[in-house]
């Protein structure tokens, strides 16, 4: 008898354990991604139509950028195809490229070949950007030239600074995090050595280490990941937030085991 | 013997002591009763000295009450929101209840205990239990703090009865008011009351101002019951307590508001030809919301906001009955789920606000079955046996709250902690009057929620940001308590030894690595388990009627505590003696000398910047004076404490803030 009602007792208790367990867990929402087509043109050739887009507009730094190919006689998409790009700055007395990123494979992806252009200034007086998209695609092989405008970013998403070590000029672009939020988040940034004005090589041999700090408080994180080069120039780590607000993640890369040269970005969210 | 007269100095007889109220089973247990027992009992029995020893300042909160206990000490901040711990257990190794329901405070740091949503009018009693008691309550290995709920009473004629109280206390400048009423009809009664305290910043006893140490709060209780049936009561609780701009002296930021809700709903069954003589059955849900407030404060590089919200609904179920001649058996089932949330805001002149989760939203679910069984042998010998089985889950549930903890590795927040406890106890006379108790047992206790999870919680005692670690294992502990009581109708004295070894220790580490978040703060500490501590000490009390109309009470207590590697725990209280002698005048006047003891503690935690404390001795008068007319009981109370105006602090109070300097407080009861 006494046995049972401890049962009693103890199966009332395990029924409340187990119905109040049912709290509203949050779900991520899906990614949804609006592109916009920002630029558009004819081949030199004519028969292939060249259409740009973008997420957003072109700002100063590292854009990802997704050309569309279209048969200008039929209209039809062109699914596969080779595609370079190359911008360039147009001033009055000379013209410079800029790094870039052509689309890795020759098929599109929901009709879209992806690579990206790091900006290095803003369109404006000083001169403006075009971007040659290079196409060869079934046996054809021509570019078209469209102008694009390009604005300064609100914070800044691309650095330089000139390396100690071999005295050229790097370019450092941030790509990640987009969306930043309190916790862990991927680190991503792009490097590339200026060899001229026309030659931007991804560079894979610098060290970087990264240091988040809260200017306002004077205080870091804690367990970041200091980026390391996957490719093409990538670099990737990760940075902890352990709140919202103003951050500055001061990178120092190093070439070898000295220091080439530091950066920072501003994180504010 | 008509008018109140204060009486200077009694000089008092100082003896080890120790006061036990009640003829109960455990020697580990102790009450204060309160206003219910004082209204009704007119007579100055024993019971009603001790408790009046307890109670001897009547315009007291009930922190003021508990610290009188010899077991309770406090952990003070300001001069209200302290936090009890019992004995040298910290106070999360201790289990706070209100009538069994539990009660989470809202505050990350640990402003808010539930003990400040309480009034001494919202109570019938105070219950403080110690070793294996304590296992009925919860899983803790510290002992328990219960606080009884005052009821609404039933009469055979229907009846409105009543209590009105003012005071005034001179150290604070403090006002109070209070207001009771009860209707009691033969099948339904309803009592409500209500609090006001208003208390301004204290003077010290270098007669300066202490800042940022007033407070002002209100409480309204209501409590109805009805009878179903003859043996069966419903019953019906609500409590609201708001206080505001609660200061806090050894704090870099006060409490703006603290608000607390709480309902309960029960069914009571009480009959004693019934194979369970007693069953109780209640449901009950509570709500803190609780914000801190900086803008008093001059001068700080940051502003911030901090508030902190809890949630807890949870049911109990308990009966009582005689499984054979002699023997008794109570058995528990409870459980519980709390939510907890806090976070923070921080703003600085054009900047973006900073904000981050101090509690990541977290929820603990906790149930538990526990039974007390008591055998009395012969007419010489006593056995109790105590038994729990807790299990507790917790989880951070929203995915920013996740979020945040992946900053410090871990991938997973969600934990189960299966805590076992058993005590044994067994009492016997032997020899002549003289009782010896001894017990051993292990229990222990689950991680609270800012050891788990809390985020960069800033520690103004030790001045780290304290970062939670949802690895942590519980604590476990084993202990033995021995009581020696000698009891006579005149004399009682009563000594108790207790020693335990807490395995798993829970305590920060201090991570160079990491950077802290606060200004200023001197790094960041994350909890780990310590391989173990060793916290023991003693208790001593006498009660002593001289003759019918005067009485001595006198108390004694030490604690020890040292971690593995030998250094001194912090927040030890040193030893502490307080002896009380009052005189009667006739059964309406009574004049009540009080010293107070404490040795320096030099025993302090160098690893927490603890500083030693000195020694100090304090002398209260108090008197009391009652007048019953046919209808009334006026009941007037003064006296002085601190009378020399010492200045001083109590080893557990933060920040080298001292107390209160002379007090003089006056509070004038009428009841009908």
């Amino acid at each position: 008898m006494k046995k049972y009602n401890w049962l009693t007792l103890w199966a009332l208790a395990m029924i409340t354990f187990f119905s109040t367990g049912c709290d509203s867990e949050d779900v991520a929402p899906m990614p949804t991604i609006n592109y916009q087509k920002i630029a558009g043109g004819l081949t030199e050739t004519a028969d292939i139509k060249v259409e740009v887009y973008s997420t957003d507009k072109l700002f100063t730094g590292y854009n990802p950028l997704h050309i569309a190919l279209f048969d200008a006689a039929s209209g039809k998409q062109i699914e596969q195809a080779s595609i370079k790009l190359q911008p360039m700055m147009h001033m009055m007395d000379k013209q410079h490229a800029a790094p870039a990123e052509n689309p890795t494979t020759d098929r599109a992806v929901d009709g879209l070949f992806s690579g990206a252009v790091v900006f290095t200034m803003p369109s404006g007086d000083m001169g403006s950007w075009t971007l040659v998209v290079e196409v060869e695609a079934d046996g054809r092989k021509t570019k078209a030239t469209v102008p694009v405008t390009v604005v300064e970013s609100a914070t800044s998403r691309l650095k330089s600074f000139v390396s100690k070590t071999d005295g050229a000029k790097y370019l450092v672009a941030y790509l990640q995090p987009q969306q930043p939020k309190v916790g862990v988040n991927d680190l991503e940034v792009a490097v590339y050595r200026v060899n001229s004005m026309m030659d931007f090589p991804a560079d894979s041999k610098l060290t970087l280490e990264l240091n988040p700090e809260m200017p306002a408080m004077g205080h870091g994180s804690p367990n970041n990941v200091n980026p390391v080069h996957q490719s093409v120039g990538h670099y990737i780590g990760k940075v902890n937030f352990t709140m919202t607000g103003l951050w500055h993640l001061h990178l120092t890369l190093k070439d070898g085991a000295e220091e080439a040269g530091k950066v920072y970005f501003e994180v504010n969210f | 013997m008509k008018t109140p007269i204060l009486i200077g100095g009694f000089a008092l007889a100082v003896l080890p002591a120790w006061a036990q109220l009640q003829p109960i089973p455990a020697d580990s247990i102790r009450t204060i009763l309160l206003q219910e027992v004082a209204i009704s009992t007119k007579r100055h029995n024993h019971q009603q000295h001790l408790q009046e020893f307890y109670t001897a300042n009547k315009a007291a909160t009930t922190e003021e009450l508990l610290s009188r206990m010899p077991e309770v000490s406090f952990i003070r901040r300001g001069s209200y929101g302290m936090e009890p711990t019992i004995r040298a257990y910290s106070a999360s190794q201790v289990s706070v209840t209100l009538d069994g329901m539990r009660i989470q405070g809202a505050c990350t740091d640990k402003m808010d205990p539930a003990t400040i949503y309480i009034e001494p009018l919202n109570l019938q009693s105070i219950e403080v239990q110690t070793a294996g008691g304590s296992a009925m309550q919860g899983a803790a290995i510290g002992g328990s703090l219960n606080m009884k709920l005052a009821e609404a009473e039933l009469a055979d004629e229907p009846r409105l009865s009543g209590a009105v109280s003012t005071g005034y206390q001179s150290a604070a400048n403090a006002v109070l008011g209070g207001l009771r009423l009860n209707y009691a009809t033969p099948t339904w009664g309803l009592r409500a009351s209500g609090t006001y305290r208003n208390a301004q910043s204290y003077r010290n006893g270098n007669s300066e101002k202490v800042l940022y140490s007033q407070y002002e709060k209100a409480n309204i209780a209501i409590n109805g019951k009805y009878l179903l049936q003859e043996d069966l009561i419903l019953k019906a609780d609500f409590i609201a307590d708001d206080g505001w701009n609660i200061g806090f002296p050894a704090l870099p930021m006060d409490v703006g508001t603290a608000k607390a809700r709480i309902g309960s709903i029960s069914l009571v069954r009480e009959n004693e030809e019934k194979r369970w003589t007693r069953l109780e059955a209640r449901l009950y849900a509570n709500r803190i919301a609780h914000s801190m407030d900086d803008s008093a404060r001059p001068d700080l590089p940051v502003r911030m906001d901090m508030p902190g919200l809890s949630r807890t609904s949870g049911f109990y179920v308990e009966g009582t009955t005689a499984p054979g001649a002699n023997q008794q058996l109570s058995v528990r089932a409870d459980a519980s789920a709390s939510y907890l949330e806090a976070s923070m805001t921080m703003y600085q002149e054009g900047q973006a606000p900073m904000f981050m989760l101090t509690w990541p939203n977290n929820r603990q679910l906790q149930s538990g079955v526990a039974a007390q069984y008591s055998w009395q042998v012969n007419t010489k010998t006593q056995l109790q046996l105590n038994s729990r089985l807790n299990v507790s889950d917790f989880s951070v549930t929203s995915s920013e709250g996740r979020d945040q903890m992946a900053v410090f590795g871990s991938t997973g927040t969600e934990r189960q902690f299966v805590i076992p406890a058993a005590t044994v106890q067994l009492s016997r006379m032997v020899y002549k009057k003289l009782k010896a108790s001894i017990s051993g047992g292990i229990n222990g206790r689950t991680p609270t929620a800012s050891e788990l999870y809390g985020f960069y919680l800033f520690s103004q005692f030790d001045g780290y940001d304290y970062v939670g670690n949802p690895d942590l294992k519980p604590e476990r502990s084993m202990q033995g308590e021995f009581t020696l009581s000698w009891q006579e109708p005149r004399v009682r004295v009563q000594a108790t030894t207790y020693a335990s070894r807490v395995e798993n220790y829970i305590v920060g580490a201090h991570k160079p690595e990491l950077s802290a978040m606060t200004m200023g703060a001197r790094g960041v500490k994350v909890y780990y388990n310590a391989p173990y501590a060793l916290l023991m000490g003693a208790e001593a009390s006498a009660v002593y009627n001289i003759n019918g109309y005067t009485q001595l009470v006198s108390t004694l207590k030490y604690s020890y505590g040292r971690d593995a590697a030998g250094e001194p725990l912090p927040m030890i209280a040193p030893l502490r003696h307080v002896s009380s002698l009052r005189k009667y005048f006739g059964d309406n006047l009574w004049v009540q000398g009080e010293t107070e003891i404490a040795a320096a503690q030099h025993r302090n935690s160098e690893s927490f910047g603890e500083q030693p404390t000195d020694a100090f001795m304090l002398w209260h008068l108090r008197a009391g004076y009652q007048k019953e007319t046919a209808r009334k009981v006026w009941q007037l109370n003064a006296g002085v404490e601190n009378i020399f105006n010492v200045n001083y602090r109590e080893h557990l109070d933060w920040g080298q803030i001292t107390r209160p300097g002379r007090n003089m407080f006056v509070q004038l009861s009428m009841s009908f």
